[in-house]
């Protein structure tokens, strides 16, 4: 009773399972961290609404801003919704737009849109705005070294630099699970991530404070649906980071061998519970640890490329 | 970059490169006691790859030294060096600054002995890039030796390489005496890793004798820490840099 789902629809599913389940997966991690802290916390469906809302409310542009400000969340969330045609969301097989680009072109398409979003804050002239985008592009630049080294380690590892290609080596034996590139370049991702998701070290991801606001800062200006774009933008971002740590690194397991319809449909339970299970353990990593004081994100970022470089010194030797 | 090792040899490497993380994660911790958490960390992990070895290579003696050296170095260690750090049990020491102020807000938190906190000689992250470096030249060393044994250990022996490497700079960017000791301690780790991986069929009296040998060199450090601290009244090894008492 399995019927063949045609391949431009799973394409399509990748999009539209990342664009549907990304609010969710906010809401989830916020309840679990109000658990955490011992509140009762708000709707799992909370983000839905939040986006509803905003796009039913006017939009408001800062005077002397130019049309990029307003174009710039469109873009931002056009390339977030691109990266996952390129990485195994559903299946192990590549579909014929996944090789459009590699990791390579995933991460110039992440820098884009951060790139477009901390643009159009800096036009507004609003000083938190420009502080948000110049601390998120300063921040990024020290952690770029650490997402290089972890390419290197995937190149070296497989000989492409294609996510399937490393999902495929991860899946073939137990000793690919085991050796310690593999080990060492996931764990400086997952540390890349935490810090990307504004969770830890010097970031909080929610708050409203201008210490600890980066991510959050840059959208100070935007309102209406624009501001929805850039939160649906920022859980978008957050969706498929660990989507890729999920299903290219860590567990590259239950995703769809064929095109039957039960195995689409399992890759998609499965992926949501994966998503789930690494956004669960950042809430617990985020409510565990005190925040740094923001200068001291170098110390971070060295023990990141400390994992990093590491993972690409082991594969130096062979048997790595 | 070739074949992936067998699970065994996948998961000794992963073992030592743990290892050599936690390493990393003595260099740049701050708190002395951390530290010491740190350090059996790191001996709990080289008994685990003991019993690794034992099981993969069928030496029964390994289980036996695998328990001993988790006795000594998980349990015996870290709670011989809490013990004999001045300044650790709260309000024992001397009230320096430290004694009144943060550490003793509960009242029955361990004070953090003074001049340990903070003893960087180059900031964290300047710390762990040079001894990334460092690593790097011991990994790589280490590595052209091309010691292949009989489970080909060439990445573990190297990884053990680097560690001996971190840990000499850990005793020279920090100046405390009691980062020094935990220093040289896991120096004793990394060289039991290289033991470990290269002679792994070393008679068990022999390894047992190495072990008591780190129990004497804990005290007589123990003993060293005391008695600069009752000189000085700080384990900060800037007060050493006068030449008259």
């Amino acid at each position: 009773m399995s019927a063949a789902v045609p391949i431009p629809v799973i394409q399509l599913l990748q999009v539209l399972t990342v664009a549907v389940a990304a609010p969710g997966l906010t809401g989830v991690i916020a309840r679990v961290e109000a658990r955490l802290q011992g509140r009762r916390g708000p709707r799992v469906l909370q983000p839905y609404y939040d986006l509803a809302k905003l796009a039913r409310k006017e939009s408001l542009a800062p005077v002397g801003a130019s049309l990029f400000f307003l174009a710039a969340p469109p873009i931002a969330v056009a390339a977030y919704l691109t990266i996952p045609l390129l990485i195994p969301v559903l299946t192990t097989y590549g579909l014929p737009l996944g090789y459009m680009g590699d990791i390579l072109g995933g991460g110039f398409l992440l820098s884009l849109a951060s790139f477009v979003v901390a643009t159009a804050a800096l036009e507004t002239g609003s000083p938190y705005a420009q502080l948000g985008s110049s601390r998120a592009k300063t921040f990024s630049a020290i952690t770029e070294p650490v997402v290089l080294f972890v390419v290197f380690t995937v190149a070296l590892l497989t000989g492409t630099d294609l996510p399937y290609a490393l999902a495929a080596t991860v899946r073939s034996s137990a000793g690919e699970v085991v050796r310690p590139a593999h080990l060492l370049a996931s764990a400086a991702l997952f540390l890349v991530i935490l810090h990307e998701t504004g969770r830890i070290p010097v970031e909080t991801h929610t708050g409203t404070n201008e210490f600890g606001m980066i991510e959050e800062a840059r959208s100070f200006e935007h309102s209406g649906p624009y501001l929805a774009l850039l939160k649906w933008g920022g859980e978008l971002k957050q969706f498929i980071l660990f989507t890729i740590l999920a299903d290219v690194f860590l567990a590259p397991w239950g995703l769809a061998a064929s095109q039957h319809l039960g195995n689409v449909l399992l890759a998609i339970v499965a992926l949501l519970a994966k998503a789930t299970a690494i956004g669960v353990v950042v809430a617990v990593i985020d409510n565990s640890f005190a925040k740094l004081r923001l200068f001291k994100i170098t110390e971070y970022a060295s023990a990141a490329f400390a994992l990093a470089v590491l993972g690409v010194f082991t594969l130096y030797l062979g048997g790595g | 970059m070739g074949a992936p090792p067998g699970v065994y040899q996948g998961a000794a490497d992963a073992l030592a490169a743990l290892m050599l993380m936690l390493e990393f994660g003595m260099l740049r911790q701050a708190l002395v006691r951390d530290q010491v958490r740190l350090y059996a960390a790191q001996s709990a992990l080289i008994s685990v790859l003991a019993v690794v070895i034992a099981a993969d290579r069928n030496l029964p003696d390994l289980y036996a030294l695998a328990g001993l050296s988790a006795a000594l170095k998980v349990v015996a260690v870290p709670l011989v060096l809490r013990r004999l750090l001045p300044g650790t049990r709260p309000w024992s020491g001397p009230s320096g600054a430290l004694a009144g102020s943060g550490p003793g807000i509960g009242g029955t938190a361990a004070a953090e002995p003074a001049g340990v906190a903070g003893s960087y000689t180059l900031s964290p992250a300047s710390a762990v890039l040079v001894s990334l470096v460092l690593a790097g030249f011991g990994f790589f060393t280490f590595g052209a030796l091309h010691l292949d044994g009989p489970a080909a250990p060439a990445l573990a022996l190297a990884i053990a390489g680097a560690m001996v490497f971190v840990a000499f700079a850990l005793m020279i960017v920090r100046g405390d005496v009691a980062s020094q000791a935990i220093g040289f301690f896991s120096l004793e780790n990394a060289i039991s890793l290289a033991a470990l991986v290269l002679a792994a069929e070393m008679p068990l009296i022999l390894e047992t004798a190495f072990l008591f040998d780190l129990l004497v060199a804990v005290v007589v450090f123990g003993m060293l820490m005391r008695a600069h601290h009752g000189r000085a009244e700080s384990l900060s090894t800037a007060d050493l840099t006068r030449l008259r008492g």
